[in-house]
């Protein structure tokens, strides 16, 4: 490790009092349910826009898919475009505006609440809050990892104290000061990760000797690519993989449309856009949006496919070989440490819990009122209980924790990508037509809900071979870790699930000849 | 193109610079549209 880890301890203290003392201004400006559910619905602009970005970038874009990065190459750049052009100018013009306006008008607090409120169905919010409650752990188990690998390697502690206290942190604030602490710590670290990939894109290009120099010298390492990856259609890190290949699928299929469409639909994010009093709030943080994720994903997926020069040159070796245990999650955290300047590791450092801590604090929150507020809401009650939303979000951590510590190491960038295609899978097809149609069909939202939420699992426990063979559901039923072969065990199930989801919505308005009106006041919603 | 030549590499990165680009056009142009008392259209 090349930082001092009595000046990181002492940045890190400073940093965490800061962040403890927006998250107790959060407590002391929440007064009542709104406040705690969506931030009383008078968020600042930029507080959204670095709010929204920091929990869409987590420890998993910087660490994980740069990792990626690093070992597939920059083709990861297409997430980058799908990122910004999906992630936050669709997400905010076209699906922001409309959910800030329904759920004001609905006083929606939640994702589920929304979907429920749209279709005046109690099944609609069960069942968007069960898969969240199912699912959610998966990805915040992932999130733990990643900031806890990283705090293990930087402060040389136990990980498994590492994982603890980087999870007592969290949920310290998230259940003592709700959405508003959650969204204040997000915007500091927001800016603290800004600050961070910034000085780590122009720091990595001075040591690589310039933007084109480094470009060039990557296209020229071509020959280095491992037989293995090279025999799955790999071609070299600055140019794509053979079109059609297996590592082209998993690319396209499963790192950039997964997650780049997947985005579009976490229930985390979605609640972020009933934060805000007005459209022009919206319209303003999208000026600050776009650059941020640029900084965020782009940096990290060029800055990762880069480790290959340097580790190449100072040690004579690619990134893959330079990860430590073979875990491509390795990679960045390797590379920062070995070729940074100490007072710059530092601010990675931070820059890394910065982005695993806002990301799962609004993991949490999310979590925690689906359980508290959505799933265990008696039907026909209306108001929240505070307290079983705080006691839910502490089951829903703890749950985490332990999913955490029986995952594998390497899982960061996959479960990642899981979780994004089973939220759009299921989820986005319903939550446009609840957001776009003015007399929105529950028949075509359950059969959307219902058909993409399964096929997604099917596909995944079944056919897509990588987490089939993992999860072993299909060679315990059929003997083969994955029942279709090749192209098709290499498509996510996203590029399936997602298509049948949107079918089963058309199916469902052509039959359901009796849709619900979502809202009473129907030409004001509709304007 | 800035010492990528893969096609499909450097248009990936003008089209990350473009859609930030139109995020900021956009927020700029639209800086006080959408005002509660003023709908914005969208």
């Amino acid at each position: 490790m090349a930082v001092d880890t009595g000046l990181f301890v002492a940045v890190t203290l400073v940093y965490l009092a800061v962040t403890i003392a927006l998250g107790y201004l959060g407590y002391r400006q929440t007064k009542g349910d709104d406040d705690y559910m969506v931030a009383g619905r008078k968020v600042n602009p930029v507080v959204l826009a670095l709010s929204y970005g920091a929990t869409f970038i987590s420890t998993s874009a910087i660490v994980g898919f740069g990792g990626v990065a690093a070992q597939l190459g920059m083709g990861m750049i297409w997430l980058t475009v799908l990122n910004i052009g999906l992630g936050i100018f669709i997400a905010f013009v076209i699906f922001g505006k409309r959910t800030r306006s329904i759920g004001s008008k609905l006083h929606a607090v939640t994702f589920p609440d929304l979907m429920g409120k749209c279709y005046q169905s109690s099944f609609m919010r069960y069942a968007a809050g069960i898969v969240i409650v199912i699912a959610m752990p998966l990805y915040t188990a992932a999130i733990l990892i990643g900031g806890a690998q990283f705090i293990t390697s930087t402060l040389q502690i136990p990980y498994t104290t590492a994982l603890i206290a980087f999870a007592a942190v969290v949920t310290l604030y998230v259940v003592l000061g709700g959405l508003i602490a959650v969204m204040y710590t997000d915007a500091l670290q927001g800016g603290i990760m800004l600050v961070g990939m910034t000085v780590l894109l122009a720091l990595t290009y001075v040591q690589l000797g310039g933007i084109i120099e480094a470009h060039t010298a990557l296209a020229a390492m071509s020959d280095l690519v491992p037989g293995t990856l090279a025999a799955g259609g790999m071609t070299g890190w600055a140019s794509m993989p053979a079109f059609g290949s297996p590592i082209w699928l998993t690319l396209v299929t499963t790192l950039v449309l997964g997650v780049g469409i997947g985005v579009l639909a976490q229930p985390q994010l979605v609640v972020r856009f009933m934060t805000v009093k007005d459209s022009r709030s919206l319209n303003r943080a999208v000026l600050v949006g776009g650059p941020f994720i640029l900084m965020m994903t782009g940096v990290a997926f060029t800055v990762g496919a880069l480790t290959n020069v340097y580790f190449y040159r100072t040690g004579g070796e690619i990134a893959l070989a330079a990860a430590t245990d073979g875990n491509i999650d390795t990679i960045i955290p390797n590379f920062i440490n070995a070729s940074m300047p100490d007072l710059f590791v530092v601010i990675f450092m931070l820059t890394l819990l910065a982005a695993a801590m806002s990301t799962l604090s609004s993991l949490l929150h999310a979590m925690g009122t689906s359980l508290g507020f959505d799933v265990l809401r008696r039907t026909g009650s209306q108001g929240a209980s505070m307290k079983r939303i705080q006691a839910a979000t502490v089951v829903m951590i703890v749950v985490s924790v332990v999913l955490a510590f029986v995952m594998p190491g390497s899982i960061i960038a996959r479960a990642t990508a899981m979780f994004m295609g089973l939220c759009a899978s299921a989820f986005l097809p319903a939550y446009a037509h609840a957001v776009y149609s003015s007399r929105p069909s529950l028949l075509a939202a359950k059969l959307s809900l219902v058909a993409g939420a399964a096929a997604w699992f099917v596909w995944t426990a079944f056919v897509h071979v990588k987490e089939s063979a993992a999860l072993g559901l299909s060679n315990l039923l059929f003997g083969v870790p994955a029942v279709l072969s090749a192209p098709w065990q290499d498509v996510d199930p996203l590029v399936i699930a997602l298509p049948l989801s949107m079918g089963a919505l058309l199916v469902g308005c052509a039959l359901d000849r009796h849709r619900v009106h979502a809202d009473q006041d129907e030409p004001a919603r509709a304007a | 193109m800035f010492g990528i030549t893969d096609p499909a590499i450097w248009v990936g990165y003008l089209l990350a610079l473009g859609f930030t680009l139109a995020c900021l056009v956009y927020g700029l142009l639209n800086w006080n549209k959408g005002t509660e008392e003023e709908p914005d259209g969208s």
